[in-house]
């Protein structure tokens, strides 16, 4: 019974050493990562939510008053405008970008001669400068311009893109998904790419159609990455700044003003960074939230 | 050893925990006090034993900047004792930049802004009263005296001076001579010197083919708040209208407000004869479409040659552009908004900085003829001691250019003025864009400035 | 068999057009960027644009880079973008890897901490994050740049999807053969996430390089200017053609375009199970 029962404390803590050698290592991997964090990110967010309760203009002391910056930040139809400008340009692009850059990926994944070339091309829409693109977007967009020349054997006539209030935003959002669908296009071919032949093989000779392929096959083995476009698509633009403002300038009368751009007039232009930091938390509470629902959502599918 | 409160585990992982912990939140701690410790410096630069040195940020343009540059460094020559940390901008990144600076004690000693914005700068105490003895005026009454009414109104406050002028300039009407001429109308006898008369001559210069304007008769700019405050000032002004009442309330929704308003919307929906939407303007060439010939009439500051010669060879060589003033509701009382640039000093700046930059911008600002010969046609605020110059004298339509800058109307004082200027900037969109309706868009805008104007108040 | 080959290669080929169409109305574009970059001043804002320009107007180039220090610029710009890439490809890593494979309780909490730093727009943290550079008497220097920007959630994210996948058991039977844990990240998990951080090397290099609002907040002095500051600058100067800042945007995407084009080729290795047999 001893013997027994010393080699059973024996391998017990053989194990013990073992899992805790193991989480020690996980918790090394992490660390320089969570200095980083605390430092450099936890540290000014903390900040900028301190803020949120005071009244701040950048030159005097923040002072403390409490709820009033959401209070009446909520009662700000230029806010509600801006939050609701914001909801449908995240829900539009992201959706965008997600079937667009899968297609694309697909497309690429099959095999068709020189598509790494293209594939490659299509990425330089990522790379080109901010400035170039939204002069060149401007143009295209403009009512006499290419976009325009192109639809107009529709026969739906002249199109006032940037200067409409009801097409202005539809226009930002495409030339977001413009931009970023061939970026996360490389993605997708990153997860595409990591699905092992095998599997597929296995099917064929199964014969499966390339539909139900793609479905049953395809999508829930890269999962964990559409989880990734999708969530990190929306995380993107909801902070996505440069383009509506440079474009539309948030016009015509506030119908592309995002909460970034609000946030950056807000704090920077009226000079009330209190303000403009609880509309950052808003902001911030939003995507929390919708990530939060991404996370349920997805992991309700097999692998995440 | 402190309990987890986490089921399961080993004693020997939960200490773990519990250390890791702990570690992190002596971290978290130095992070926020890293954050949280006042800066004891308020500016960047120590008190210096050797040379002077001094920061100071302007705006760009390319004329300007450069002449500005050319004269600090003849001023560095001089005051060998002295050091300038000279930068320049693109105009909203020096704002940007410089409440940043406010913000991390590290703004620059001195620095160029709008005229403008001085209430701004102002009702927030960042910038210091200057000594106009070392200016080189002998009195306040003498120094008032040498520059247009439109700056002082903002610069100088309870007989202190706040700001020294550099450049101020006023809107002008371009004419495109050439397509007067072929419309067989007189481009000096037959300006236009009222709103009607105006959108009439607009009328009759505008060719549409179908639903596209081959050339519009006369445009607003309307690419930035900016630009949309300039041009609808002097409307609502010329009107008998004002934008705040005594008590600070915003009155462009009055009668006054929507006449002008209507005045401003009359191209396009009266007369038929220009198309908000359609330009090609941008934020460096706004008057993009009067050098492509895209309009006829265009309102903007002065123009410089080298920015016609770049996009129309042709229009700068043979001249045939014509700038008169703005009309006016009553013909004989026509004026553009004046406003311009001046040089401030950082309220937080040591004393002797002060009184260094002091002769700085004195010493820049010696020379207009040299200023004229590098930057015309931009008009130096000043109004003595160069407009005789026959350099000056002989440059195009000079004498327009200085009628504009005198007569030249003030832009309101407030200071939400950035607010103030994108919520009119909107109602103009939406009324010219979007032919919404003006008395209902003017009412929201005042609103919305009145609301603004509380929250400053109150200090959110 | 035969009637099987025959129509996948016709498929290979019949796709190209069509894929070679989309491609170019995606990049056209890029295109008009690279053509504009070649004209006179006054062709920059056209709305019917000459294609091919008429006139070569190669100047724009030379002409362009001597506005400002653009050489400077676009070298500051590479080190700071390759010091982020390599932050991120290390740092990212190591995370990525510990989050996916220790799972411990709480660990979905962590995941949405991280991404958490992802949420907040960037205006409201330029002050603290300032005076955090600032307190390390790092201003105006490369590490005041690269430092915030030197492990991105992003790529923590990304990483930790990617390792997710790999099979514990895999893991598990290299730690029973005595393997250590860093020797198991180095020899086995790496390899098989090449596509992995070959993206993530992209897109944080990426990132970095057309960063604007951040260095012009820290950086007042041309040493350390990165070239969006000085891109910018060529906004409002009507003296010269504008068609320069269309030649360095031009330049500006080749750097870029290079990396992608020599990591992209990590993306062609897909991976087999074929080590874990046996």
């Amino acid at each position: 019974m001893l013997t027994i029962g010393r080699a059973q404390i024996s391998v017990s803590r053989w194990q013990l050493s073992y899992e805790s050698r193991i989480k020690f290592w996980g918790i090394l991997f992490i660390l320089p990562t969570i200095l980083f964090f605390l430092i450099f990110k936890y540290g000014p967010m903390i900040w900028a939510i301190y803020l949120s309760f005071t009244g701040y203009d950048i030159v005097t002391k923040p002072k403390y008053i409490g709820l009033s910056n959401y209070i009446s930040i909520f009662k700000d139809p230029i806010f509600l405008q801006a939050l609701n400008n914001t909801l449908v340009y995240i829900v539009g692009s992201t959706i965008a970008i997600t079937i667009i850059g899968l297609g694309l990926a697909l497309l690429i994944n099959t095999g068709i001669k020189a598509s790494r070339f293209f594939m490659s091309s299509m990425f330089l829409t990522n790379i080109m400068p901010i400035l170039a693109v939204c002069l060149v977007w401007r143009f295209l967009f403009h009512p006499h311009g290419l976009v325009n020349q192109f639809l107009s054997p529709l026969g739906l006539g002249r199109i006032d893109w940037l200067t409409n209030s009801y097409l202005a935003l539809p226009a930002i959002i495409i030339v977001t998904a413009w931009r970023f669908a061939p970026y996360f296009m490389v993605v997708f071919l990153a997860g595409l790419l990591a699905v092992p032949k095998e599997i597929y093989e296995a099917a064929d000779i199964d014969g499966v159609t390339p539909f139900s392929r793609f479905f049953r096959i395809t999508l829930p083995m890269i999962s964990p990455i559409v989880f990734f476009v999708v969530v990190v698509s929306a995380l993107l633009c909801a902070r996505i700044f440069l383009m509506p403002f440079i474009i539309t300038g948030g016009g015509p009368g506030g119908a592309t003003r995002v909460l970034s751009m609000l946030i950056y007039e807000t704090g920077f232009s009226y000079l009330k960074m209190g303000r403009a930091a609880a509309i950052s938390v808003i902001l911030f509470l939003i995507m929390m939230v919708f990530t939060i629902l991404q996370i349920r959502l997805f992991s309700k599918t097999e692998e995440y | 050893m402190e309990r987890s409160g986490k089921k399961g585990g080993t004693s020997k992982v939960t200490g773990t925990k519990v250390t890791r912990r702990s570690f992190l939140k002596g971290v978290g701690a130095l992070g926020l006090g890293l954050v949280a410790t006042p800066s004891t410096n308020r500016l960047a630069f120590a008190q210096p034993k050797g040379p002077l040195k001094l920061s100071f940020w302007t705006w760009q343009n390319p004329q300007q900047h450069t002449w500005i540059q050319k004269r600090v460094k003849m001023f560095m020559e001089k005051n060998k004792g002295i050091q300038v940390d000279w930068q320049y901008f693109t105009f909203t990144d020096l704002g940007k930049k410089v409440s940043v600076g406010y913000a991390t004690g590290t703004a620059p000693e001195g620095f160029a802004t709008g005229t403008w914005l001085m209430p701004t700068w102002l009702s927030r105490n960042m910038v210091a009263p200057m000594d106009v003895k070392l200016l080189g005026y002998s009195s306040l009454q003498n120094f008032v005296n040498d520059y247009p009414k439109a700056f002082i109104d903002g610069a100088v406050k309870d007989g202190k001076v706040y700001g020294f002028p550099v450049y101020v300039y006023g809107f002008l009407n371009y004419l495109n001579t050439h397509h007067f001429k072929e419309a067989k109308l007189d481009p000096e006898k037959d300006q236009p010197k009222t709103w009607e008369e105006l959108g009439e001559i607009a009328k009759k210069l505008a060719i549409k083919k179908g639903n596209k304007f081959e050339r519009q008769g006369f445009k607003f700019a309307m690419h930035a708040p900016m630009w949309t405050m300039v041009q609808f000032n002097p409307i609502l002004l010329q009107c008998g209208g004002s934008w705040f009442d005594k008590s600070g309330k915003c009155m462009i929704n009055s009668d006054a407000g929507v006449k002008a308003m209507t005045i401003r919307a009359s191209i396009i929906r009266k007369y038929q004869a220009e198309d908000p939407a359609d330009t090609i303007a941008t934020s460096p060439l706004p008057m993009m479409d009067f050098l492509k010939e895209r309009v006829s009439m265009f309102s903007t500051h002065c123009i410089p040659v080298p920015a016609i010669k770049s996009q129309n060879e042709k229009m700068a060589a043979e001249g045939y552009y014509r700038p008169v003033q703005m009309p006016g509701i009553d013909p004989n009382k026509r004026f553009p908004t004046a406003y311009g640039f001046n040089f401030v000093v950082n309220i937080n700046a040591p004393k002797e900085k002060q009184l260094a930059l002091h002769d700085l911008y004195r010493f820049i600002m010696s020379d207009l003829v040299d200023c004229w010969k590098d930057t015309g046609p931009f008009t130096p605020a000043r109004k003595s001691g160069w407009a005789d110059d026959p350099q000056v004298k002989n440059y195009p339509h000079i004498d327009e250019i200085i009628k504009a800058r005198d007569n030249g109307a003030l832009l309101p004082e407030t200071p939400v003025y950035n607010e103030l200027a994108d919520i009119v900037h909107q109602a103009v969109q939406k009324v010219t864009l979007e032919n919404a309706d003006i008395k209902k868009s003017l009412d929201e805008a005042a609103a919305q400035v009145d609301k603004a104007t509380e929250e400053f108040k109150t200090k959110k | 068999m035969k009637k099987q080959i025959a129509r996948f290669w016709t498929l290979e080929w019949l796709g190209v057009l069509p894929l070679g169409a989309l491609t170019f109305l995606v990049i056209l574009p890029i295109i008009w960027m690279i053509s504009t970059s070649f004209q006179s001043g006054d062709k920059m804002y056209q709305l019917t644009t000459e294609w091919i320009p008429s006139v070569f107007h190669w100047e724009n180039y030379p002409n362009g880079l001597s506005r400002s220090a653009f050489p400077l610029f676009f070298l500051n710009s590479f080190i700071v973008s390759a010091a982020v890439m390599i932050g991120n490809i290390i740092f990212c890593t190591l995370a990525g890897y510990g989050l996916s494979k220790y799972r411990f309780r709480g660990d979905k909490i962590i995941l949405l901490l991280i991404l958490s730093t992802l949420m907040l727009p960037l205006e409201v943290t330029l002050v603290p994050t300032f005076l955090i550079i600032r307190k390390l008497n790092w201003l105006n220097t490369y590490q005041g740049i690269f430092a915030p920007l030197l492990i991105d959630a992003f790529g923590i994210f990304l990483m930790r999807q990617f390792m997710l996948r790999i099979p514990t058991d895999y893991i598990e039977a290299a730690r029973i053969d005595g393997a250590g844990e860093f020797k198991i990240l180095w020899k086995i998990i790496i390899p098989q996430c090449k596509p992995a951080i070959a993206t993530m090397a992209i897109f944080s290099f990426r990132d970095s390089w057309d960063q604007f609002i951040w260095p012009l907040v820290i950086v007042s002095v041309d040493e350390y200017r990165t070239y969006p500051l000085g891109l910018v600058r060529f906004g409002e100067d009507y003296g010269n053609p504008p068609t320069e800042q269309m030649a360095i945007a031009v330049l500006a995407t080749i750097p870029v375009f290079l990396i992608f084009w020599i990591l992209q080729r990590s993306l062609r290795t897909g991976f087999t199970m074929s080590g874990l047999k046996g």
